[in-house]
């Protein structure tokens, strides 16, 4: 393990990351972003049991494992993600996908949300969203593709208590289920966080639901609200 | 029938009446009822034998009947005739009629004698009644009826006649006729008990009929004294039963006739050969029939039960039909029932008829169910494609679009502090690769939708009710895996429902119900909009009964206008 602090860099050791992916070509390019953005790549997986193998000795803070990998193109990605969580449960995993669908989401989730991301494949072209989102599982958020909650967010509803939300209450509701805390909704927002509070205990109390005081109670209490 | 031969019996039964009325005219009142009795009875035999001899050809009951006829009427002639030869013939041959009869009885129903025994019995019953009414004859001085002169004269008469010896010979010949009848009768009950399937049937009235003559025969011989009137006006009259043999047999093959016809109209489409059988001996009333196939591979016949028949050697008292068109096809049936060949025939075309129908209906389902396996195999090999197609698009061209878009977002980074100009360029460029993976991941869903694969029906629905234009609601979605072409079908099924309501329902919302029932799944989408969507309404709605019928399916539309599109698919699920 090389804890390198940079001279301006905080004295904090630098994330250690896995990557599996059966595309080369994009597990190299994977490796080479996250380098230079200052990750420590500990190694890559072609497929889910090379996967388990590397998680199981180098150990990583996190692991960056597409959905479909060989032998199946199935979902042995899932699979291997939710063993990874059962064997090393502190270990974060961020689930790449080419199609979002909450069928999986939930069955991430349903464990421990934190240190969960469930994002769509194409995400890793903003480098800087993409070292963020892992960042912050590292740091034990939920990371939940914009793209799902957006969906469910605009879901047509009937008579549904969602109806009454005012607009921003509801972006602030989209970033809850996106993981986000109120501190980070706040600065989205351009709102203090004192606003923000004032927006979740409103929403929560129009939608009926109890009061989380941790974030990642939240995500699932709100996701599981908005797939109803 | 020969046209000569009927036309000869017809004349020859006018003449025999006419002679008959003509000899004992004018009638006398004392004895009309007697001359009409005769008539009537000698008629009726005459008649039955025309209609026999036309009925069974080949057999000699015509003849038999017709002989009976004749030798009933002719004596009677022969002794109005107030001709002495003429008188003592009619005399002596009085009572042959009664052993005809008896002949014909034992000859039933194949108008043959079964074997020398019964042959020498006829004989003998024949040679007695002539010996007794000869015997008779002899000491019968027509004297003693009263008449004198206007007498005919007895040729046979010796010294004058006795009285007293004609008296004696009378009641032997009583005696004798009535053990005659006695064993004629035991006969006729052998025959009975010995016969089997048609035949028994032919026999039964017979037996009653016979009995009835029996009795006759007894109580007019000279055992008994009854007044004139009964003796030889009403008891002849029981010799009607002779023709009505006849009728009762005519009617009862005829009913027979009909009955193949209700029985093969009856019989259920598709019935096995066995219930074809018990059908056809139901209504031909011969328990014994057997229908039989030859076995496949041409070593001989094997019948319904399963047993081994020799078709070549049926047994006594067993003949074999060809059926046609059966390819080998027989029918083996009481012997009996060779003498109604209209009969037969009628029961082998019955039972062509309903094999063929048989063939022809295992045929239509044999090819039904290639259609709907293939069918089947087709709609499968669609899926399988689709199924391909998505993954190659995964595996392909969406995963080096990721690849590019990482390149460029790499790139745009690199440039963006250099070359401001360039890195807003490759950010566009990147801005259409993510559109086009976009676009790339709808096309990949819409060709086969990866989530239902990889999770099956609950998430798959659970899918399309998030993407839903109208709000949809999930009542029941059973968990667990089905098989693929159930799955996509039921997909298919919620997808295009779903679709419909959105397009034209003008609904508020929609509910999708999958349920898991013993041996199928029903799914039921249902929305409160417009209804009166129409079966024949679009081709979406008629391709997806397509689909649903090619898992074995029925797609059920329920949308009266105003009140609600309801859509069930109704599909077979092991």
């Amino acid at each position: 393990m090389s804890v390198t602090p940079g001279p301006e860099a905080p004295a904090q050791p630098r994330l250690r990351v896995v990557i599996a992916e059966d595309t080369v070509l994009l597990r190299e390019g994977l490796r080479r972003v996250l380098t230079d953005a200052g990750l420590d790549v500990a190694g890559t997986a072609g497929d889910a049991g090379q996967l388990l193998k590397l998680v199981e000795t180098s150990r990583p803070d996190v692991v960056l494992t597409d959905i479909r990998m060989p032998p199946d193109q199935s979902t042995e990605g899932l699979q291997a993600a939710l063993e990874i969580r059962r064997r090393w449960p502190g270990t974060a995993v961020i689930v790449l996908s080419q199609h979002v669908e909450t069928e999986h989401l939930f069955e991430l989730l349903a464990g421990d949300p934190r240190g969960i991301g469930y994002v769509l494949k194409e995400r890793v072209a903003d480098v800087a969203q993409f070292t963020g989102a892992i960042r912050r599982v590292a740091a034990g958020e939920s990371v939940i593709d914009s793209q799902v909650v957006s969906r469910l967010v605009a879901r047509p509803r009937r008579d549904s208590p969602l109806e009454t939300l005012t607009e921003r209450e509801l972006a602030v509701l989209a970033l809850m289920a996106e993981g986000r805390s109120n501190h980070a909704i706040a600065a989205q927002l351009y709102m203090s966080p004192k606003t923000v509070e004032t927006h979740v205990g409103s929403l929560f109390a129009k939608l009926g639901l109890l009061p989380a005081a941790e974030d990642h109670r939240r995500v699932l209490a709100v996701l599981t609200y908005l797939r109803r | 029938m020969n046209r000569w031969l009927r036309a000869a019996l017809v004349a020859g039964a006018i003449a025999a009446v006419g002679c008959f009325v003509w000899s004992s005219w004018p009638p006398n009142s004392q004895y009309a009822p007697v001359e009409i009795s005769f008539a009537v009875v000698g008629l009726s035999f005459m008649v039955a034998g025309i209609a026999a001899w036309q009925r069974w050809p080949a057999s000699r009951l015509g003849l038999l009947f017709t002989i009976v006829g004749y030798l009933y009427l002719v004596p009677y002639i022969l002794v109005n005739l107030a001709n002495p030869v003429a008188w003592t013939i009619g005399n002596v041959t009085e009572g042959i009629s009664g052993a005809a009869l008896a002949h014909l009885g034992l000859a039933w129903p194949t108008g043959r004698l079964r074997s020398r025994l019964e042959c020498g019995v006829v004989v003998a019953d024949y040679v007695q009644n002539i010996a007794f009414n000869t015997a008779a004859t002899m000491f019968w001085n027509p004297a003693f009826s009263g008449c004198n002169a206007s007498c005919p004269a007895n040729v046979l008469l010796i010294s004058g006649g006795s009285r007293s010896a004609w008296n004696a010979f009378n009641t032997v010949e009583g005696f004798v006729g009535f053990l005659m009848t006695g064993i004629i009768l035991t006969l006729i009950v052998r025959h009975w008990r010995s016969a089997r399937g048609w035949s028994r049937r032919a026999m039964i009235p017979l037996l009653w009929i016979a009995a009835a003559v029996g009795a006759e025969n007894i109580l007019t011989g000279n055992l008994f004294h009854f007044s004139a009137l009964v003796t030889y006006a009403l008891l002849p009259l029981v010799l009607l039963a002779g023709p009505a043999l006849f009728v009762i047999s005519t009617v009862r093959a005829r009913t027979a006739g009909g009955a193949l016809g209700t029985a093969i109209v009856d019989l259920e489409p598709g019935a096995s050969p066995g219930r074809l059988r018990d059908a056809l001996a139901r209504a031909l009333g011969d328990s014994t029939l057997q229908l039989a196939f030859r076995r496949p591979d041409g070593s001989g016949y094997l019948d319904t039960s399963g047993q081994a028949v020799d078709v070549a050697r049926p047994g006594p008292g067993r003949a074999v039909t060809p059926i046609a068109d059966a390819d080998g096809a027989v029918l083996i049936h009481d012997a009996g029932l060779e003498h109604e060949p209209q009969l037969v025939r009628l029961t082998a075309a019955a039972a062509s008829m309903a094999l063929e129908h048989s063939r022809l209906q295992a045929e239509v389902h044999a090819q039904l169910e290639q259609v709907r396996a293939s069918r089947a195999r087709i709609v499968e090999a669609g899926d399988a494609e689709r199924r391909r197609l998505e993954r190659d698009l995964h595996d392909g061209a969406q995963q080096r679009l990721v690849t590019l878009s990482l390149a460029l977002g790499m790139a745009r980074d690199r440039a963006a502090g250099a070359d401001p100009e360039l890195g807003s360029l490759i950010e566009s460029a990147s801005k259409e690769a993510r559109e086009a993976l976009t676009e790339l991941r709808e096309l990949a869903r819409g060709i086969h939708p990866a989530v239902l694969t990889e999770t099956g029906l609950s998430g798959a629905i659970q899918a399309l009710a998030e993407r839903s234009l109208v709000a949809t609601t999930i009542t029941a979605v059973p968990d667990g895996r089905f098989p693929a072409a159930i799955e996509a079908t039921a997909y298919f099924v919620v997808s295009e429902a779903l679709a419909n309501v959105a397009k034209h329902a003008g609904a508020d919302g929609a509910q999708v119900t999958i349920q898991r029932r013993p041996g199928r799944l029903v799914v039921e989408v249902s929305d409160d909009g417009a209804g009166g969507a129409r079966p024949e309404g679009g081709s979406g709605l008629r391709g997806l009964a397509d689909r649903v019928a090619s898992v074995g399916g029925v797609l059920r539309l329920d949308s009266p206008p105003g009140g609600g599109t309801r859509l069930e698919a109704d599909i077979p699920c092991p």
